[in-house]
């Protein structure tokens, strides 16, 4: 280095070639993983309840059929469901009404006058 | 009674989502500094070695409630072999591959000792794929998903991995940057 070259003058430490110091947040790790486990719980529990509120969506992306399960549970139904096959090879579910005597209590009384 | 395990099933498919959303950023963070406005690297490290307590619970109910779902019709072969289903193929055998890659992933985990650390590490990238494919299967799959807000909170942390896993290749890619 030449001895007549002029002193530089120090370098701004913002400016610098180092580093700057960069610090981390505070949080302990228990505070992460308390902070994690919360978060999962709070996901879990608001899904449960909008799906509490949004049982039937129309257009959700996968409708599984339900003519299965509708003529296994449905056979003390007033109502009888059969699945029609057509030429077009969907299944279709016809609901035929019916009527059916009961030996359950009436719950309603019809007046005579 | 199917009503409430239908409600289960999408509630713990989201949180399972959120757990594993949790667990990758928390992988990445260390060499991203994703997390360093929160915590130093070792209590993140920390977190991440934790994410299987909420994940595998999470996972779990997700799966018994779908196979309790008689509407849904999931059998036991379903959970573990994809593209069986009835209905839905794709889309329920995406969470099929999810499920086993998470298997892959813990099981190797737990057995790290037993591999080198670049074999063991290699088996940790299967963890990527993983996400990629649940998160697949929520937007293929998820009912909930059809609801703006949710759609966008789960968007919005797929694109931020996203985001921190191109940056972490980055860094994989060209180590001089880490030493500078």
């Amino acid at each position: 280095m030449n001895a007549k070259s002029p002193t530089l003058p120090p370098i701004p430490p913002k400016t610098g070639p180092g580093r700057a110091i960069k610090r981390s947040g505070p949080v302990p790790a228990w505070g992460l993983k308390l902070g994690g486990f919360l978060a999962t719980l709070g996901v879990f529990v608001g899904s449960f309840g909008f799906a509490g509120t949004h049982l039937y969506v129309t257009n959700a992306p996968l409708q599984p059929s339900t003519v299965a399960a509708v003529a296994v549970t449905d056979t003390t139904s007033t109502a009888t469901a059969t699945a029609v096959t057509s030429t077009a090879t969907t299944t279709t579910t016809t609901l035929t009404p019916s009527v059916q005597t009961t030996t359950r209590a009436a719950v309603t009384v019809t007046k005579k006058s | 009674m199917d009503l409430v395990f239908w409600e289960i099933a999408r509630a713990s498919g989201l949180a399972a989502y959120a757990a594993l959303c949790i667990s990758v950023l928390s992988g990445l963070a260390p060499r991203t500094q994703a997390l360093s406005f929160l915590a130093n690297n070792r209590a993140v490290r920390a977190l991440h070695d934790w994410t299987p307590w909420i994940i595998i619970p999470a996972a779990l109910t997700h799966v018994v409630a779908l196979l309790l779902d008689a509407t849904a019709r999931i059998g036991i072969l379903d959970v573990f072999v994809p593209f069986l289903t009835s209905y839905g193929q794709l889309a329920i055998g995406l969470g099929t591959i999810s499920l086993d890659l998470l298997i892959v992933v813990l099981v190797t985990t737990w057995l790290r000792r037993r591999f080198t650390n670049n074999a063991w590490q290699w088996w940790h990238r299967v963890s990527y794929l993983g996400f990629v494919t649940m998160f697949l299967h929520s937007m293929l799959s998820g009912t909930d998903l059809t609801s703006p807000v949710i759609a966008a909170l789960s968007w919005a942390s797929a694109i931020g991995i996203g985001y921190y896993a191109l940056e972490r290749l980055g860094k994989a890619l060209n180590p001089a940057r880490i030493r500078a």
